[in-house]
């Protein structure tokens, strides 16, 4: 494998930088130790230590996209009032012969590197790939999610360590899984060694190669040419190295997930248990935004004046009440009972059914940053525990 | 499920529509109207097909979409229909159009009617209020293809005359000796000499027989609920009886996650389902 | 004196429900809890992890009669619903907490000692790990200078017995204090914040009183920009019970656009603090739940400030009080210079 130095991580993302977005951990100012991926620019500081508040799923899905652009041909006003109330004559739509509107793609997405990811959060990628990039032509494909994915790389800190929250060790290869990463860096000593798992994790290290070794940098022997900024043959900032690679976290693992859907089902009717799990959530919303795997999203029109205007899809939250609130009043899942009940099948059994993968990679973010202290491993071991004795609400 | 068709939505860029316009607005009730849209591009209106049963993203940019049931003939070459009731923002927006209005439309979408295999059978229809919207698409469809086709009988109702929609179409339907039409209302009203009674209970005193025969129902929910009754007293079994779903919709390509019914999503695996399918999801009736 | 589980088996005898704390949430911090039953009472906790404002589920639980226990600052909650005839007064039984000697911040805990550590913290001392540390540094800011340490209104009391707080919090304080530090007025939001970044000690209230009215646009932009519009500020807030109607959301009329950019998220957060003149009770939980550490309470401190300066008023500490922003009064002297 190849060896990084920890000190020329900056100037491996700056090479990076020059031909694609990095995006990479670090903590925000005035947040009261929040870290996040953020966009990476030249000496900006990383926090590779600290888990990221929100997942990286921002770099296929963002919060808010454009789906494309549209706007009215000359001639009167354009649209409905999209304020709701109606306008002079006719909700204002005119009726001119010949007027039409024009639909314009969304700018193309630039390449991105993600530097910093964990194990869960690649991994979170592929689950997500089996929905919205559907080679099978049974489903649909996502052209916009299609594109992000191609153009991003991944860049994976493995993880050596982990904190209570982590469950990743509850589903088959925990942290060691390698799907969706492309480069895999693992800590060692003074460094990282580095296991490129696509071509794209190649290309990376390949980017290593040349240094620019620029004034003032540590690098060794081959000094760079001062007009090209191209480094003597043969320096890179990935070096052989013979270490081994460490030993990985092993995480907190769920018991009894085999079978979890007939067991999800034995207790899908089972309303008062739902009640129960769900009587200190607040409906915040965090563990749905958090989530690396949560992808539902609203689609909503923006007006720019009453000519012009955007299609935005954001992202959703399935524990809101408004979001299957029907015009009529009507509401399918009225409570919030009904909605976690929802949220956990989807994770757990309809989506494992539909897309073959469960909606949920163990990253633990669902639990360390609740509001309340709801804990998603526990309603997973209840609901094994009740399953196995259903009619037995438990005495909660 | 029932038959998977997904020509017509871009299968490359599935959310984004295509610029239609209004040729028409009929109204129906106080409340309901049916807008009849063609593609702006002419070649794309000329391949454009569908089934009976599959759903489309009527909108007006800037206002929104929502997700209508197909209301015409799969084999009309001008156009296609959508039937509305003013209900919420978007509908409202939708019931301003007029003739020459630019609209935004993503169809087909969903599955539709499994008409191939229902080839020899009797059909029955059953619809209420805008819930005739489907079934009209489907009994164009079959009279389309009568011979393929037994006996056919249509139940129809509404709350009022006034309330009833397709006026036209109901002229045609009563006047073809191929069709057994009944259209109903819920109680007695002066302008109206037609069948009093609601839709269920007239489905048992017709009494269609349910041998070889598939009955369709698609209205408000509590008649759907009587009328499923009616149907499984009358012998219908479970795999005899279909019906269609509306839910929340936004993506209407099975990503959005609202509409599903257990493992199933309305707008993908749907609106169809038959009763069996039905049954066999959690909460699904 | 009584201990909490037997305060609120007994007030179990007049309620469907009580609103407490057990402690199983990671490394024994407290996690808000109901109880139906005395056994199940049996594992009600009272520490100085009991962040939480349990006021917040008051409005959804009006069909059934509730016990709440309340720390002074939550009772001031539970008050100004009642002012504003959310809930009623006989269905609700408060377990005022007094002396409690301020709650601790779990997650700067969680920060600097991992999450899940085993935290021990009771109203006068601070374990973590087994091992004791300063209590005092890992106080939440808002308890620092608490004015409401005693209920507003109880029908049971828990004391706490806590230690006593020092340090300051209300931008009133802050101001006169920084006017003596020398600090010029000429900071950058950026410096502004790695100044605050560089010395955790210091309150970003103390900075941001420093910022002229552009530095702090400045700021605020650079804040908003990471909102995810989550409305996690909303759903914690005992005030903002509108819910689903809440104009955030609506469509019709469509006040805030959907989208999540700096601007909008600024546009809902200043509706938010409007909707709040007056009837904000300053506890937190709109910034203890959000996500992404936007420091919600900057603003909403700010006008409580002034709300105080102007009418006299704090949400919540007066029954009888008639908030100031909920008040038309034609006849009265506001319009006596017409």
């Amino acid at each position: 494998m190849k060896f990084l130095a920890g000190e020329n991580i900056p100037e491996l993302l700056e090479k990076l930088s020059l031909l694609s977005e990095v995006w990479a951990p670090r903590e925000l100012r005035g947040s009261g130790g929040t870290v996040m991926f953020e966009r990476w620019r030249s000496g900006d500081p990383l926090d590779l230590e600290h888990f990221a508040s929100l997942s990286a799923k921002d770099m296929v899905l963002p919060r808010t996209e454009k789906l494309f652009g549209f706007s009215y041909a000359f001639g009167g006003a354009a649209v409905g009032n999209p304020f709701g109330a109606p306008a002079e004559s006719a909700g204002g739509i005119p009726a001119t012969a010949g007027e039409s509107i024009r639909i314009t793609a969304a700018e193309p997405a630039g390449n991105v590197v993600l530097f910093g990811a964990r194990a869960c959060d690649a991994k979170a990628l592929t689950v997500l790939d089996a929905l919205f990039d559907q080679t099978d032509g049974k489903g649909y494909n996502d052209p916009q999610y299609r594109a992000r994915r191609a153009g991003l790389t991944v860049i994976t800190l493995a993880c050596v360590t982990s904190d209570p929250a982590c469950f990743c060790s509850s589903f088959e290869n925990g942290t060691a899984e390698k799907a969706g990463s492309d480069l895999i860096l693992y800590p060692v000593d003074g460094g990282f060694l580095a296991e490129a798992v696509t071509p794209k994790g190649e290309t990376v290290i390949e980017s290593g190669v040349n240094s620019r070794n620029k004034v003032g940098s540590a690098r060794g022997p081959g000094d760079s040419d001062p007009e090209t900024g191209e480094a003597a043959s043969g320096l890179t900032l990935f070096e052989e190295s013979a270490l081994e690679t460490p030993v990985l976290a092993v995480t907190a693992k769920v018991e009894g997930l085999e079978g979890l859907r007939q067991k999800l089902a034995a207790i899908f009717d089972d309303l008062e248990f739902w009640q129960a799990e769900t009587e200190k959530c607040i409906s915040c919303g965090y563990c749905t935004y958090a989530c690396p795997t949560c992808h539902c999203f609203n689609i909503h029109d923006e007006m720019r004046g009453d000519r012009e205007g955007v299609r935005l899809r954001s992202w959703d939250a399935c524990m809101f009440h408004l979001y299957t609130q029907e015009t009529s009043g009507h509401n399918p899942r009225p409570t919030l009972a009904h909605r976690y009940r929802n949220r956990i099948n989807h994770k757990f059994s309809y989506y494992p059914e539909n897309q073959g993968e469960i909606l949920c990679t163990g990253c633990g973010r669902c639990i360390r940053g609740c509001p309340v202290g709801l804990d998603i491993r526990d309603v997973l071991r209840q609901a094994v525990e009740c399953s196995a004795s259903p009619g037995e609400g438990g005495d909660r | 499920m029932t038959t998977v068709v997904q020509a017509g939505v871009k299968a490359t860029d599935p959310l984004r529509p295509e610029p239609a316009k209004v040729i028409e607005v009929i109204a129906e009730t106080a409340n309901i109207k049916t807008f009849h849209i063609a593609f702006d591009e002419p070649s794309l209106m000329e391949a454009f097909t569908f089934l009976p049963g599959q759903i489309g993203q009527l909108g007006i940019l800037g206002a929104g979409e929502s997700t209508f049931a197909i209301s015409s003939a799969p084999s009309g070459r001008d156009g296609i229909e959508f039937s509305v009731m003013k209900t919420g923002v978007v509908t409202s927006a939708i019931h301003e159009l007029r003739a020459g209005d630019p609209v935004a439309v993503r169809a087909p979408l969903g599955c539709a009617f499994p008409t191939d295999d229902w080839r020899g059978k009797n059909i029955v229809l059953v619809g209420g209020g805008i819930g005739m919207a489907p079934l009209r698409s489907l009994l164009f469809y079959l009279l389309d293809n009568r011979g393929d086709y037994g006996d056919l009988t249509l139940v129809y109702g509404a709350r009022t005359p006034e309330d009833l929609c397709y006026a036209d179409n109901r002229r045609d339907w009563e006047e073809r000796p191929d069709l057994d039409f009944t259209a109903t209302i819920d109680t007695v009203c002066s302008t109206w000499d037609g069948c009093v009674g609601l839709v269920p209970s007239v489905v048992e005193e017709k009494a269609p027989s349910p041998d070889n025969s598939v009955a369709v129902t698609c209205g408000p929910p509590i008649m759907i609920r009587y009328a499923l009754e009616s149907l499984e007293k009358m012998g219908f079994r479970e795999e005899q009886v279909y019906t269609t779903l509306e839910r929340r919709m936004k993506c209407g390509i099975g990503l959005c996650g609202r509409c599903n019914l257990g493992p199933k999503y309305v707008c993908t695996d749907g609106p169809v389902f038959s009763l069996t399918e039905l049954r066999a999801l959690p909460n699904g009736l | 004196m009584s201990d909490i589980v037997s305060i609120i088996q007994r007030v179990l005898g007049d309620v469907d429900l009580v609103l407490g704390w057990t402690a199983t949430g990671a490394g024994g911090v407290a996690a808000p809890a109901r109880f139906q039953t005395a056994a199940e009472a049996e594992r009600a906790v009272f520490n100085a992890t009991c962040v939480h404002n349990l006021a917040v589920h008051l409005p959804r639980l009006k069909d059934q009669t509730v016990g709440i226990v309340a720390k002074g600052c939550d009772s001031r909650s539970v008050a100004q619903l009642i002012q504003e005839r959310e809930i009623d007064r006989d269905r609700v039984k408060v377990i005022g907490v007094r002396g409690l000697g301020g709650s601790i911040d779990v997650r700067k805990i969680w920060r600097f000692h991992g999450y899940g550590v085993p935290v021990d913290a009771r109203t006068d001392s601070l374990f973590i790990d087994g091992k004791e540390v300063d209590r005092q540094e890992f106080l939440r800011q808002k308890c620092l200078g608490c004015r409401d340490m005693d209920p507003v209104i109880y029908d049971e009391l828990f004391e706490a017995s806590g230690s006593s707080i020092t340090g300051i919090a209300d931008a009133a304080t802050v101001e006169t204090a920084l006017s003596e530090t020398g600090l010029g007025t000429s900071l950058t939001a950026a410096e502004a914040m790695s100044a605050a970044g560089e010395d955790e000690s210091r309150p970003l209230g103390e900075l941001f009183a420093k910022m002229n009215s552009a530095e702090r646009r400045l700021f605020w932009r650079e804040q908003y920009s990471r909102c995810i519009r989550c409305y996690a500020c909303r759903e914690a807030c005992p005030m903002c019970f509108c819910r689903d109607v809440c104009i955030m959301q609506t469509t019709d009329p469509h006040w805030t656009g959907a989208g999540v950019d700096a601007g909008e998220a600024e546009m809902m957060q200043l509706i938010r603090v409007n909707h709040l003149a007056g009837r904000c009770t300053g506890c937190g939980e709109c910034e203890r739940a959000c996500p992404v550490g936007i420091p919600l309470m900057l603003l909403m401190n700010k006008q409580n400030q002034v709300i105080e300066e102007l009418f006299g008023y704090r949400a919540g500490t007066d029954l009888e009080a008639r908030p100031p922003l909920l008040t038309f009064d034609i006849k009265g002297d506001s319009r006596s210079e017409k």
